[in-house]
């Protein structure tokens, strides 16, 4: 294929001294990333053992999702997440991008491990989380279901509200009239809340030993006329749960022989996998080649490299050009307006051989600029005035030629005071907010560094509900509204004036300030801000480009709108610019 | 010649180079710490360090000699 777009090689390799410089740098992002990997695996072991799941004759959420994709093609994510502090320190299920025979789809399955794959705490906006992707990416959302329903001593943590955990059924309806299928693998008793985890999809495809009910034989036999429980109230309990022990409602029995609920049941349990497989073959898909511009590259410089560039001290400046050359297509691109809001970068690059829009924040200083004062100098990884604009821009004319966007966050906020304000910073922030929205272009940000401030929100941040897909961390994010110092200084200067007045000692106040700073660095660490759901993933600098391909893949599979290729503009527009000012060509003699 | 200049005022953090280093262009000279951030200060030029104008927690000025290159 002859690449349709003629881009431009960027980026350098690294220097001895940089390599020698950032040693303990790369050395600190490996030690978070083990803390990570620690957390994921404690979550894994937690519950019932692996080997009395075997005993069972079952399997693993895990081992079914690796029997069901393809090789290396599970991108997970949300894998320590737990907002609710449940006790397993996760939210029950296992989540991610997949590819299943060839086809890209967000896969979700319950952790059967723990409660036998209840519902609990935190698990409600989990899936949430899992429906907008397949919403946004246009992608079959694939369950493994696996339910025993409400954990029931929270259940007020759990069942209500809403976007509690009934909010997934809805959502599962919308997917279904926006054309998004969505299919099942059933495993296991699924009563009440299960019942419905397991009716709600389009397809379902039983294990023989699995059921969907309204609600369990415990239900049923539960229910006491008196308001409380006696010895004749237990007798009638313990006959009702024998009686309901041996046939547990909507059974394969009942919902293929009588409803025809189940389309296939089947004995074992990978041919439950087999079959989901099988159905995967059959989702609406563009051949990749119907979008692609150029064949897929490797880029020239190794993603791994990048832990040398980006310095954990979160002061440190750093060339962000040679980050976004490691992650892309044979380290080129085409930038948009290059000379204009020079702390921020804008760009087209491709990924896997798809086009793709790349904004993030540059880093360093920036003498002579912003232009509408000369009282200050600008620094990178703040927004201007221009910087603002050219994003703008970009987003616009991406969302005209249909250009997917990937964002890269690390600022510390939009440039204030009333400079600034005269400036318009506060609109065009909003401004900026408002061409995400309208341009409903699926996109995904990597809060590479710092995510601060509105900065965090105008810049892709996962806010942006409707077009947002995920958003990755990586072992030197932070996330906060500003410095802890910057608050600490915010929140009691007043109060050290009045003691100093007062002429009383500094160091209670002091004491109080040092430790908000401390709080601001607790929680906005990479493991509180994956935990949190600040992020959706913390993934190590050599894996985002994975996340990025298996992003490209998936929004290019079936995209709701196109742009032909020779319709685009945006490629002009950053073609015009390079020949302004040229003069046309002379007729010869 | 080459002459390296602080492009905006700042504390100078640390003095990575010595006279009589070979550097390439882009290689890291000096850090200046300046509007909070920790900023390299690289070279313009393949060369050798001449001079050196600056150590570490010197305040500078904008515009004001850092290190020579010839």
């Amino acid at each position: 294929m002859i690449p349709y777009l003629k881009m431009k090689e960027f980026g350098k390799p690294l220097k001895e001294a940089q390599i020698k410089r950032m040693q303990e740098s790369v050395a600190q992002t490996n030690e978070i990333m083990k803390g990570i990997e620690a957390e994921d695996q404690r979550i894994r072991n937690f519950g019932v053992p692996a080997d009395t799941i075997h005993k069972r004759g079952q399997q693993t959420v895990w081992e079914r999702i690796e029997y069901l994709v393809d090789p290396g093609m599970f991108f997970p994510l949300h894998t320590i997440y737990d907002p609710d502090h449940e006790e397993s320190g996760s939210t029950g299920v296992v989540d991610g991008i997949a590819r299943i025979s060839g086809k890209w789809c967000v896969l979700i399955g319950f952790n059967n491990k723990w409660i036998a794959g209840a519902w609990i705490a935190g698990q409600a906006d989990n899936n949430l989380r899992v429906t907008d992707m397949a919403k946004i990416l246009n992608l079959p959302l694939v369950w493994l279901v696996n339910c025993s329903g409400v954990k029931l001593p929270e259940q007020e943590k759990v069942y209500a509200n809403r976007r509690g955990q009934g909010t997934c059924f809805f959502r599962h309806a919308e997917l279904e009239t926006l054309g998004v299928p969505v299919l099942a693998g059933i495993y296991g008793t699924n009563p009440a809340g299960g019942g419905y985890q397991g009716i709600s999809p389009t397809i379902l495809l039983a294990h023989k030993d699995c059921n969907i009910a309204v609600g369990g034989g415990g239900i049923v036999g539960g229910m006491s006329p008196k308001g409380f429980f006696d010895e004749e109230g237990a007798e009638q309990l313990i006959e009702a749960t024998r009686h309901f022990k041996e046939t547990p409602p909507g059974s394969v029995n009942i919902h293929y022989n009588e409803t025809g609920f189940f389309r296939y049941v089947f004995e074992e349990e990978n041919q439950v996998l087999d079959a989901l497989k099988e159905y995967m073959e059959g989702m609406p898909a563009y051949n990749p080649k119907f979008f692609r511009l150029s064949e897929p590259a490797e880029p020239k410089y190794a993603p791994s490299e990048i832990g040398y560039i980006v310095p954990v001290n979160q002061k440190a400046g750093y060339d962000f050009d040679n980050v976004v050359a490691r992650l892309v297509d044979n380290s080129e691109h085409l930038e948009f307006r290059p000379g204009y809001g020079p702390e921020v970068y804008t760009g087209l690059v491709m990924i896997d051989g798809f086009l793709m829009g790349i904004i993030g924040n540059r880093q360093g200083l920036i003498p002579n600029y912003p232009e509408y004062t000369n009282e200050y100098n600008a620094v990178g990884g703040k927004l201007y005035r221009q910087g603002l604009i050219k994003m703008n821009e970009f987003v616009t004319q991406c969302s005209r030629d249909r250009v997917p966007i990937i964002w890269f966050q690390d600022t510390s906020g939009i440039d204030v005071g009333d400079i600034a304000e005269k400036a318009e910073l506060l609109g065009l922030g909003q401004s900026l907010i408002y061409s995400i929205e309208e341009s409903n272009l699926p996109q995904m940000v990597v809060i590479l560094r710092k995510g601060t401030a509105a900065a965090h929100y105008v810049m892709g941040g996962p806010q942006g509900n409707n077009t947002n897909a995920f958003s990755l961390g990586t072992p030197t994010t932070e996330i906060y509204v500003m410095h802890g110092e910057t608050a600490a200084a915010a929140s009691y200067s007043r109060r050290l004036v009045k003691e100093k007045d007062a002429s009383k000692p500094l160091d209670p106040v002091l004491d109080k300030m040092n430790e908000m700073v401390q709080h601001y660095y607790d929680k906005s660490r990479p493991m509180y801000c994956a935990k949190a759901g600040l992020v959706d993933e913390i993934v190590h600098f050599e894996k985002l480009r994975d996340y990025m391909v298996a992003f490209a893949n998936s929004v290019y599979q079936n995209p709701r709108s196109i742009c032909p290729r020779h319709h685009m503009m945006l490629p002009r527009l950053i073609q015009s610019q390079v020949v302004t000012g040229l003069e046309r060509p002379k007729k010869e003699g | 010649m080459e002459e390296v200049l602080a492009p905006m005022p700042g504390n100078i953090l640390e003095v990575i180079v010595k006279v009589g280093d070979a550097v390439k262009e882009d290689d890291e000279l000096v850090i200046l710490e300046a509007m909070k951030m920790e900023n390299p200060i690289c070279s313009p030029v393949d060369g050798t360090v001449k001079e050196i104008k600056v150590k570490a927690k010197d305040v500078v000025e904008a515009d004001q000699l850092l290190v020579v290159i010839e």
